[in-house]
């Protein structure tokens, strides 16, 4: 047989087997477990503030999906090479013509394909509810117009459902999982180097708490310490090695019913993707050199 | 790129002079694992690498798979340079005391490391039925490694090393933690893969089992190889010779004794002949097993509520 420096086949087979022993870990239920319970908890807040309702169940649900999947990003994420070195199956499978870096993409496809996963499941859920929701409130507003004509009502009945509904939830939902899969990937370049599973946890968590608070750090530095070429390039670096986490919420727009600007959309999805592939080539780089 | 895999002039594997350290952290030290250390193994041997604990057995056999990078010096495999990929294409290996993925039946596990191989559809289930048969794990094939033994995870180690048919078998401590009759059935597996004209590359610490199965032997201390050689030619004692009669009367041991003594020669050491411990241990356990084998079947009753008949004979 001839060697190939690409196999899909071999590369789907890691990636397969991820995901298989990622759905197989009880963590992964108790946290689904977790995002189900808030989703459906935002139902029981929804119905104590009839006048925001749906804004506070988006609002709730919203940021329960972007908190259960980044957990879920680095919680599954962190445990994957360490466990394979820990086992020792990482030497029966690159003691194969298996190049380190279908490795490192088929355990990061495998994750990737688990949070896929997880996103559509509580999306759909998202959706349950938001319908059930407008079910109910939508009968009860009818009833609530009964001087009316039916056409009135109809229109009245339509904005709401369109409002409910509104086109930049599925632009926020993409985002929310980008995010996860830039975690994803900034956690196994962490495992890469990292001897222990809390340091990558850890690190992990410093560095999302370092993205989400950059931004408003910068804009604070550069009011009081000026903008020094020394102080810009200490901010570029820090803003180049550290994602904007920032960017990747769109929360308040969908609750306030604003339009996201495609630029906008764009511009985040182009930089999820940079930091992603970023982060997957110094994984790749840094275990390329690993003694095993 | 595409390149031939198995050169069939080139030596299975071939160190040359290959020496590794590993610096300590936050010192100028370096552990010394391997040292200057060449050897070759021939197509078709079965070759063993003993030395104690921390001789360096794991860290060559590690070198040859190209998993740590030798810090001077060469490893090949069938002619290719063990820190290329391709090298490894018709490499199977087991590392000491593996695990697996506890999650998936033996059925799954040979899948996986299958498609590695880029084994795939009906050669995949005929090569999966294949390799469990011959490491004896049929029956267990759908169930979960979590509820496999020791010795059940170490056939399974086994399988997953030979289920791309490899013309270059590794094995690190293949019978460590297997019991004598799981250790012969490995050491069969073993020369049925001789046979076969695979190389067989073994670290042990085992001796005795060793000397059983391998054509050379390789002896490792602090890292140097300090012996190597053919098995019968590095245990052969040049100046002795045995000699082993049944039903010998002690005269005619004397006569034997005072022939020698006449020629010049000397009887070093008179003694019974003794089997093993381990030939003990499975004929014992064999014969047991035989015997409740034998006693269920004749109690079992036939179809028609009968007892069984006995054999006349």
């Amino acid at each position: 047989m001839q060697h190939r420096v690409f196999s899909p086949r071999r590369l789907a087979a890691i990636a397969t087997n991820t995901l298989t022993e990622l759905t197989r870990l009880k963590i992964f239920h108790v946290l689904l477990l977790f995002a189900l319970f808030l989703i459906g908890s935002s139902l029981f807040v929804a119905r104590l503030s009839f006048q925001q309702e749906f804004q506070v169940l988006k609002d709730i649900a919203l940021g329960a999906m972007s908190l259960f999947t980044s957990l879920l990003a680095i919680l599954a994420t962190a445990r994957l090479l360490p466990q394979d070195r820990a086992d020792r199956t990482v030497y029966t499978i690159l003691a194969r013509p298996v190049p380190r870096f279908e490795y490192i993409i088929g355990k990061l496809a495998g994750v990737l394909l688990l949070l896929a996963i997880s996103m559509l499941v509580m999306s759909a859920l998202f959706f349950v509810v938001l319908f059930l929701r407008e079910q109910a409130t939508s009968a009860a507003a009818a009833r609530g117009m009964a001087g009316l004509s039916a056409e009135q009502i109809t229109v009245a009945l339509a904005n709401n459902h369109a409002e409910i509904f509104s086109a930049n939830l599925l632009p926020g939902l993409v985002v929310i999982y980008l995010k996860a899969c830039l975690l994803a990937a900034l956690t196994l370049l962490i495992s890469t180097f990292a001897t222990t599973n809390i340091f990558t946890v850890v690190t992990t968590v410093i560095v999302y708490f370092i993205g989400h608070l950059q931004a408003t750090a910068r804009e604070f530095w550069l009011q009081e310490q000026g903008a020094s070429w020394l102080g810009r390039a200490f901010l570029a670096s820090v803003a180049l090695l550290f994602p904007d986490l920032q960017l990747f919420d769109f929360s308040d727009e969908i609750i306030t019913g604003l339009a996201i600007p495609l630029a906008l959309f764009g511009k985040v999805i182009a930089l999820g993707f940079f930091y992603i592939v970023l982060y997957l080539l110094l994984a790749i780089a840094v275990f390329n050199t690993r003694e095993l | 790129m595409a390149e031939l895999l198995v050169e069939k002039t080139a030596p299975a594997i071939k160190i040359d002079r290959v020496t590794k350290t590993f610096p300590v952290p936050f010192t100028r030290q370096a552990i010394v694992a391997v040292r200057d250390l060449s050897l070759q193994v021939e197509p078709g041997q079965i070759y063993g690498l003993l030395g104690p604990n921390g001789s360096g057995k794991s860290t060559t056999l590690k070198i040859i798979l190209g998993l740590v990078a030798p810090t001077r010096g060469k490893s090949e495999i069938f002619g290719h340079d063990s820190r290329t990929v391709g090298s490894r294409e018709a490499v199977g290996f087991l590392p000491e005391s593996p695990y697996f993925y506890n999650y998936l039946t033996g059925a799954e596990t040979l899948a996986f490391f299958g498609k590695l191989s880029r084994l795939r559809g009906p050669t995949l289930r005929t090569k999966i039925d294949e390799t469990l048969a011959l490491v004896g794990l049929s029956e267990a094939r759908h169930r979960r490694l979590s509820g496999y033994s020791k010795g059940m995870l170490q056939r399974i180690g086994l399988a997953q090393a030979l289920i791309h048919d490899p013309k270059l078998v590794i094995l690190d401590e293949p019978t460590a933690s297997v019991d004598p009759a799981g250790t012969r059935d490995i050491h069969r597996i073993l020369l049925n893969l001789k046979r076969r004209g695979v190389t067989v590359l073994l670290s042990s610490h085992l001796l005795s089992q060793v000397q059983e199965i391998c054509d050379r032997v390789g002896i490792l201390a602090q890292g140097a190889l300090v012996r190597e050689g053919a098995v019968e030619e590095l245990l052969a004692l040049e100046d002795r010779t045995e000699v082993v009669l049944r039903d010998a009367s002690p005269e005619l041991l004397r006569e034997i004794g005072a022939l020698a003594q006449k020629s010049g020669a000397e009887v070093v050491e008179e003694r019974k002949s003794r089997t093993t411990l381990e030939r003990l241990f499975l004929d014992a356990t064999e014969n047991l097993a035989s015997e409740k084998r034998r006693t269920s079947t004749a109690e079992r009753p036939t179809s028609n509520g009968e007892p069984p008949r006995r054999d006349p004979s």
